[in-house]
């Protein structure tokens, strides 16, 4: 899922990056300080989550909670991604430095998205509907990731087209699990702290 | 907020397999020939995978295929820089270097008169001159060669292995640099919303 260094042709990283820049800008302006703790506590999720590898295949896969992450942060979701990734590449050597523009909106900007499409769901549902919405925006994060990540491939030559492939289709039961693990956040979040997604309401629009 | 504080550092406590799907290649004289291994850190192996060898200016000079136990193995024709690049996919990209020295060390033991190079040096990972190993032959060295080659191949992935693994600390350590800087960016917000 990160993308290294030396994967991408010099466009790309230089265009993610100026994406990704202007994604952390505009996140930051809708980080108000009710939003801050949980920021950080999802960049944190996010930072232990990619560390659990499960290996599929010729590579491994692990959860990103992207998905979640954008549910609960909206824009706000791409400096709290970026915090996590720069200190996987700084840390662990996950991705790297030149890359982090590139990675930083290929995980941040499907969580996004989603805030937009399944935010509404979530917010205004019973219980029960608003887990299947959650599950819905968590795994679609994961797919919309995948597509990022085989675009950004595919922009730096077409050989990587069946590498696109590869990526996605391991990452089907990421999605599955993604899904599942974002329904039962969002459904202990609504039942336990139902004003977990309203007192950040008010602040996010 | 608690809950999921707790949950979070429940899931960091658990002592995670923590394997990293970093890419890991090295290339290192072998007699000669240069071989060179490419895997991933958690341990695994990348078999049957094209390596392509390129020299300092970019044009390519030929390439290689790792067997099962992710080993390659190239002859080098020239003395020069040789890039090895290995694209294991989905953005995985491996991409280690060998010095134009380096290889003319090899070339030059190559060569039918292999009087000067002995091959037990190049596997020395300092450097440093082999005592004298009057009254073995040719075959005899390389030989011997072959056997620490061996000896030390495993110990070669383990340190290589060891040094992606990250423990605990490491990860609580990330942990604590994300709560830091959010606390400082609370800090921050809230000084600016109590002045305001």
């Amino acid at each position: 899922m990160h993308i290294v260094d030396g994967a991408l042709a010099g466009e790309v990283v230089l265009g993610g990056a100026a994406l990704a820049a202007g994604g952390i800008a505009l996140g930051l302006r809708q980080l108000p300080l009710e939003k801050i703790p949980a920021a950080g506590v999802l960049a944190a999720s996010f930072f232990v989550a990619s560390l659990i590898h499960v290996p599929i295949g010729p590579s491994s896969v692990h959860l990103i909670l992207n998905g979640l992450a954008g549910l609960v942060l909206g824009w706000a979701a791409f400096p709290a991604l970026f915090v996590g990734l720069l200190l996987q590449a700084v840390f662990f050597g996950f991705g790297g430095l030149t890359v982090l523009g590139v990675n930083t909106l290929n995980i941040a900007l499907p969580a996004v998205i989603v805030h937009y499409l399944c935010w509404r769901g979530v917010t205004r549902s019973a219980p029960p509907l608003a887990a299947l919405w959650a599950g819905f925006g968590g795994a679609l994060a994961i797919a919309l990731t995948t597509v990022l990540v085989g675009l950004s491939l595919m922009l730096s030559g077409d050989e990587f087209i069946p590498a696109a492939k590869l990526v996605f289709f391991a990452h089907i039961p990421v999605m599955a699990v993604e899904g599942l693990l974002s329904a039962a956040a969002v459904y202990l979040a609504v039942e336990v702290k139902p004003d977990l997604f309203d007192t950040l309401k008010g602040a996010a629009t | 907020m608690i809950r999921a504080l707790t949950l979070m550092l429940c899931l960091a406590l658990t002592p995670l397999p923590a394997a990293a799907h970093k890419v890991i290649a090295s290339a290192f004289p072998s007699g000669d020939v240069i071989e060179g291994e490419v895997g991933f850190s958690n341990g695994d192996m990348a078999t049957d995978q094209l390596v392509e060898v390129f020299d300092g200016d970019g044009a390519k000079l030929g390439e290689a295929r790792t067997d099962a136990d992710g080993y390659f193995t190239y002859r080098p024709t020239a003395p020069v820089r040789h890039i090895f690049r290995a694209d294991l996919g989905a953005g995985h990209v491996a991409e280690f270097e060998m010095t134009g020295e380096e290889v003319a060390a090899i070339l030059g033991k190559a060569a039918p008169a292999p009087a000067t190079a002995d091959p037990v040096v190049e596997v020395a990972p300092s450097g440093a001159p082999a005592p004298a190993l009057a009254g073995l032959s040719t075959a005899d060295k390389a030989e011997i060669a072959r056997i620490v080659r061996d000896e030390t191949r495993p110990l070669r992935r383990e340190i290589a292995a060891y040094k992606e693994h990250h423990d605990l600390q490491t990860v609580l350590g990330g942990i604590g640099y994300i709560f830091g800087l959010f606390g400082l960016g609370f800090y921050l917000a809230a000084r600016r919303r109590l002045a305001a």
